[in-house]
C-alpha cells in the first residue's frame, strides 16, 4: 500500500545551555528609586508601580528587574525604549560566537529553532539582512503569480515529490526488436528527499555521534556517507551507510557485510574502482572528489563513472576559492554540453547550511546535497576557530549528546527543510524536484537583475 | 477621568504609553547614544530613529541621524541622486507639484492624491483596529489612501470610506458586497512580495472573537489565505473577477497587487489588458504580520529591480500611459519614494514605515503571542490600548509632511517642477557601491 513519505517531528530542546540573542542590563539603584517614585506616584497601588514593560516574562522572576531572565528575552527593546536609562539591550557576545564566519550566529539560531521544533520559522515584519551579496545570498528562486502545482495547498493534500534518483541511467531506450527493450544499464535507487548526510568531521567521531547520525539517516530513509575504515572501527552496519574508500580502506572494505547501496570512492583510482565494483557488484559507484574542471569530469564520465560527489569546502568555496554555486552550475553545465546530463547523478556539498540553499543548490544543477556543518549545529556542536575542512576543523559536541535525543534533532530538521522545499516549490508551481534541477531559468540572480535595471545609470559598473 | 475613577489596568496602560512617548522621543535625541540592538541592515538604527523623529516634527531630522539610506549594500541603499548645478534648480518650491493620478485611462473616475504614496494594505488581524482608524484619519487629512488589506472593513473605518481601498484576497475574509461598494478603490491581492506564492497567513492566537467574527471564522484558529485565486489561471479569469467588482461599484477604480516573479513584466501587461487602473507590483523585502523565513528572503524579486523591467515593458507596448504603476516591499524613507519613481513607478506604497512612525522596532514577533508589545501588530485587548487613534494619525501626518518637505526639496534640486517629471528618470540617479556594507 502507497505510504506518503513523513517524518514524525517533535519538540527536542537543547541539551546544552544556549546564549540568547540578547542580554538585559539593569541600573538597579536605578530601579530602585523608580520604583520607589512609583510607588508614591500612584499612592502605594503595587499592582500598578510593579507593572513591567515586558509582556514576554524578561522581569518575571522572584525579583522583577533585579534579576531579568535573559532566556525570555525577544530584543523587541520595549523596556530600553520605555527607560532609556534604566534598561540597556546589548547583543549577546556568547552568542555572537557561536558558529563561525560562514555559518554565522544566525543561521545557527535557525539551524536550532528547526532542529528543537520542526517547524518552519516565521516570523512578523520582513527580511532584516543584506540586499543581496556572494554566494547564495545573491540568488532569488521564482514564483508564479496563478500556477501551482495542485489547489490543494503543500501540507495538505497536494503532493510534491521531493524524491530523487540516484545512479546511472541510459540516454535513451533501446530495441532489440518490435516492443523488445533491449537490456539497459540502468541502476539508479530513489531517496524520498534531495539530501543526504556526509562525512562527520573527524574531531568529533564518536559512537554516539556515528549512530544518532545512522539513525536518523535510516528513519529518513536517506544516507549516511562514513570513511570505510571508521564503519569498520565502530561496527556501524546497515542499508543507509555509504562507504568512503580511499586505497588505504581495501581492508576494511572486506569486512562490509551488507550491500551498500552506494560506494563512494574518494579520489580517482582506477584500480580501486575496479576492484570495488567486482567485489560489490550491486552498489552505484560515486567518484568524490573537489568540483574538478570540465575535461576532468568528462573524462571520468569516459571512465565509466555515472555518480559524481563534488565537494566544496565547508564555507562553500572550492576550485580557485569560487563559491560553489557557481562551481555547481560549472559541472552541470559540462554534462548538458557534452549532452549526457541525464545519465549522471551530481550529488554536491559544502557551505550548504540553510534551508533555502537546498533549493539554490538544485537549481544550479545539482541532483541532491550532502550536509555537513548544519547537521552539526543541530546537535549544537561548537565550531572552534574557522571550520573549514573535516580533517582540520575542531568541533566539540555537548557531553550530555545521546543517540535518541540528536536522532530527533537530525529528524527534526530534516523534516522542516523538508517542509522550505516544499514552500519554495509550491511558489515556483512545480511539483517534483527533479524537474527543479539545473532550472536556472527559475533562478535570478542579482548581478544579472543588477544589470538589467541598473546599467545605463551612472556610476554602475559589473 | 480622575486617577481614583479608573481601573488599575486604565492606569497600567496610560503609565506604560506615557513611558513609550516619552521613549520615542527621547532616543532620536541621542542622549543615551542609539540602542544598541536596534536595527538591521535594512533598517538601521538610524533610519528607526529618524522615523520617529520625524513622526514627531515633521520635519526631516538635522541631529546627524541618517534618514534617506540603510545598510543593505544594494538596491536603494546604493543609489544616490545626481544633482545638476544650482542655476537649473526650481526657484518657487512652492510651485513644485507632488500630486499623481491614480487612473490614467481615457474613462472611468478621476482620482488625483496630492503626495505620491498611499498606505499598504493591512488587515484587521494583523493590526489592530486603533491604528487601522489611525492610517484612516491620516489618509483623510492628507487626501490620499490606506489600504483595509484582507480581513473585513470595521465600522469605525466608515466615516473615512472615500481614503480607504478595501482588498479582495485569495480566502475572501470580510470581502462582502458592501465593503466593496463603499471603496473608490478595489485592490485584488494576487501575491504578497514578503511571502510571494504562498498566500497569507494569520496566526490563530491573533484571531481573537473580534477577528474571527470580522472574518467570519471561528476564534483562535489560524487562518490562511490560500494561495493563488482558486477561480483564477488565465488573465481572462482575472478580467471577470475586475468585471464582477465593476458590477458592484461601477465607479471603483481597480488595483492589482502581484509579487515579483521573473515574468513580472508579462504579468504587468496582463492585469492592464484585464482592466486595471493601478498595477501593484510588492517586492519581496517588504513587510508582513508573518511569513516564513525563507520566502522574505529568497523568492522573487526586490522592488527595485522590478519595477525598471515593468517600466520600460509597458512603454514598448505603448501603454504605460495608461496605467498607474505603484510599487511596495522595503520602501522607507522619502529618497526612497523618489528613487522608486526615478526607476519607473509613479508612485510609492507605504507599510512598514507607518508602523515605525507609530514605535515598531522590527523586532519581528508580530505573530507571536499576544502579538507586537507595542499595541501595533497586535488584536490584544490590552496592548492595542498602547496606541490612541488620534496620536497616531498626528505621528503619521507628520511623517508625510516630512517626506512631502524631502520631496518638493529633491524635485527642487533636481529642477523638476513636478514628481510626475521624475518617472523613469533613471538619469537623474548615480550608483554607489556601500564601503563596508554586508
Amino acid at each position: 500500500m502507497y505510504q506518503r513519505y513523513h517524518l514524525q517531528t517533535s519538540l527536542t530542546p537543547e541539551i546544552a545551555p544556549f546564549p540568547n540573542r540578547t542580554r538585559v542590563e539593569v541600573n538597579k539603584p536605578g530601579l530602585a528609586l523608580h520604583l520607589l517614585k512609583e510607588l508614591i506616584r500612584y499612592r502605594g497601588n503595587l499592582k500598578v508601580a510593579l507593572s513591567r514593560p515586558c509582556v514576554y516574562g524578561t522581569f518575571s522572576g522572584p525579583v522583577g528587574g533585579f534579576a531579568p531572565v535573559n532566556s525570555k528575552c525577544v530584543g523587541c527593546l520595549r523596556c530600553t525604549i520605555e527607560h532609556p536609562e534604566m534598561v540597556q539591550v546589548q547583543l549577546n557576545p556568547e552568542h555572537q560566537r557561536l558558529g563561525d564566519s560562514y555559518l554565522t550566529p544566525e543561521h545557527f539560531d535557525t539551524i536550532c529553532y528547526e532542529a528543537r521544533t520542526g517547524r518552519i520559522p516565521v516570523k512578523g515584519a520582513g527580511y532584516r539582512g543584506p540586499f543581496g551579496g556572494e554566494g547564495w545570498d545573491g540568488m532569488w528562486t521564482d514564483m508564479s503569480e496563478i500556477v501551482r502545482p495542485t489547489r490543494d495547498g503543500i501540507h495538505g493534500r497536494e503532493f510534491i515529490s521531493t524524491s530523487v534518483d540516484i545512479g546511472q541511467r541510459p540516454p535513451f531506450l533501446n530495441f532489440a526488436g518490435p516492443g523488445a527493450a533491449s537490456e539497459q544499464s540502468v541502476q539508479t535507487f530513489s531517496i524520498p528527499l534531495p539530501v543526504l548526510f556526509d562525512v562527520p568531521p573527524a574531531s568529533v567521531l564518536s559512537a554516539e555521534l556515528l549512530h544518532a547520525l545512522a539513525q536518523a539517516a535510516r528513519e529518513a530513509e536517506t544516507l549516511l556517507v562514513v570513511p570505510a575504515r571508521v564503519l569498520k572501527q565502530f561496527a556501524l552496519q546497515g542499508p543507509q551507510l555509504v562507504p568512503l574508500a580511499s586505497r588505504e580502506d581495501v581492508g576494511a572494505l572486506r569486512e562490509i557485510h551488507f550491500t551498500p547501496p552506494l560506494i563512494e570512492l574518494d579520489g580517482w583510482d582506477e584500480t580501486l574502482f575496479r576492484e570495488i565494483r567486482a567485489r560489490f557488484p550491486e552498489s552505484t559507484l560515486c567518484l568524490r572528489q573537489d568540483f574538478a574542471a570540465r575535461q576532468e569530469l568528462l573524462k571520468h564520465y569516459d571512465a565509466g563513472i555515472r555518480v559524481f560527489h563534488l565537494a566544496a569546502n565547508y564555507h562553500g568555496r572550492g576550485r580557485e576559492g569560487r563559491f560553489i554555486a557557481d562551481l555547481i552550475r560549472e559541472a552541470h553545465g559540462a554534462f548538458v554540453e557534452k549532452g549526457c546530463r541525464d545519465e549522471v547523478t551530481l550529488l554536491g556539498s559544502g557551505g550548504i547550511i540553510a534551508a533555502e540553499h537546498v533549493p539554490k543548490a538544485i537549481i544550479c544543477g545539482l541532483d541532491a546535497i550532502a550536509l555537513d556543518t548544519a547537521l552539526l549545529a543541530a546537535l549544537q556542536a561548537q565550531f572552534v576557530g574557522e571550520c573549514l575542512e573535516g580533517k582540520k576543523s575542531r568541533f566539540r559536541l555537548p557531553r550530555r549528546l545521546t543517540v535518541d535525543w540528536g536522532v530527533q534533532r537530525l529528524k527534526n530538521l530534516l523534516a522542516t527543510w523538508r517542509d522550505q522545499l516544499l514552500e519554495v516549490m509550491g511558489a515556483m508551481g512545480l511539483r517534483d524536484v527533479r524537474r527543479l534541477r539545473g532550472e536556472i531559468g527559475r533562478a535570478m540572480f542579482e548581478k544579472d537583475l543588477e544589470r538589467e535595471a541598473f546599467s545605463g545609470i551612472e556610476g554602475y559598473a559589473r | 477621568m480622575p486617577d481614583s475613577a479608573k481601573t488599575a489596568e486604565q492606569i497600567i496602560t496610560e503609565k506604560h504609553t506615557e513611558s513609550l512617548r516619552q521613549g520615542f522621543h527621547l532616543w532620536p535625541e541621542l542622549k543615551n547614544g542609539v540602542p544598541p540592538a536596534l536595527g538591521d541592515a535594512r533598517w538601521t538604527a538610524d533610519l528607526i530613529l529618524s522615523t520617529w523623529l520625524q513622526a514627531e516634527t515633521g520635519t526631516p531630522p538635522v541631529n546627524g541621524l541618517e534618514h534617506r539610506v540603510g545598510r543593505s549594500g544594494g538596491g536603494f541603499d546604493v543609489l544616490d541622486f545626481k544633482f545638476p548645478s544650482p542655476d537649473r534648480r526650481v526657484s518657487s518650491p512652492e510651485a513644485i507639484a507632488l500630486s499623481i493620478p491614480l487612473n490614467r485611462r481615457p474613462y472611468d473616475r478621476r482620482i488625483e492624491i496630492p503626495i505620491p504614496f498611499y498606505g499598504a494594505g493591512m488587515s484587521f488581524g494583523s493590526i489592530s483596529e486603533q491604528v487601522m482608524d489611525a492610517r484612516a484619519k491620516a489618509a483623510k487629512a492628507w487626501k490620499t489612501f490606506t489600504c483595509a488589506g484582507e480581513g473585513g472593513y470595521p465600522d469605525s473605518l466608515l466615516p473615512y470610506k472615500e481614503h480607504v481601498i478595501t482588498q479582495v484576497a485569495t480566502g475572501m475574509f470580510g470581502v462582502r458586497e458592501e465593503t466593496i461598494q463603499h471603496a473608490p478603490i478595489v485592490e485584488f491581492k494576487y501575491a504578497q512580495g514578503a511571502k510571494p506564492g504562498l498566500g497569507g497567513h494569520l496566526l490563530g492566537d491573533k484571531v481573537t472573537s473580534s477577528v474571527a467574527s470580522m472574518r467570519e471564522s471561528v476564534p483562535w484558529v489560524s487562518l490562511f489565505s490560500p494561495f493563488p485565486f482558486h477561480s483564477v489561471y488565465s488573465v481572462e479569469d482575472h478580467k471577470k473577477h475586475v468585471d464582477w467588482v465593476k458590477t458592484i461599484n461601477p465607479e471603483a477604480l481597480v488595483s492589482v497587487k502581484v509579487s515579483t516573479p521573473t515574468d513580472i513584466d508579462m504579468v504587468a501587461v496582463g492585469s492592464y489588458y484585464a482592466g486595471a487602473h493601478i498595477i501593484h507590483i510588492d517586492g519581496s523585502y517588504g513587510g508582513t504580520g508573518a511569513a516564513p523565513e525563507i520566502a522574505k528572503k529568497n523568492i522573487a524579486m526586490p522592488i527595485e529591480f522590478a519595477i525598471p523591467k515593468v517600466h520600460r515593458y509597458l512603454s514598448q507596448e505603448g501603454i504605460r500611459d495608461e496605467v498607474v504603476l505603484m510599487a511596495s516591499g522595503g520602501i522607507r524613507t522619502a529618497y526612497d519614494v523618489a528613487k522608486v519613481i526615478a526607476l519607473g513607478a509613479d508612485g510609492a506604497i507605504l507599510g512598514t514605515t507607518e508602523l515605525v512612525a507609530l514605535g515598531c522596532t522590527r523586532c519581528g514577533n508580530c505573530e507571536r503571542g499576544r502579538g507586537c508589545p507595542f499595541g501595533l501588530t497586535t488584536t490584544d485587548p490590552e496592548l492595542s490600548q498602547l496606541v490612541d487613534p488620534e496620536w497616531a494619525a498626528e505621528r503619521l501626518g507628520n511623517l508625510y509632511r516630512s517626506f512631502q518637505l524631502q520631496l518638493s526639496d529633491l524635485l527642487r534640486r533636481l529642477g523638476l517642477a513636478s514628481i510626475r517629471d521624475l518617472v523613469g528618470r533613471t538619469d537623474l540617479l548615480t550608483y554607489r557601491r556601500q564601503a563596508g556594507a554586508r
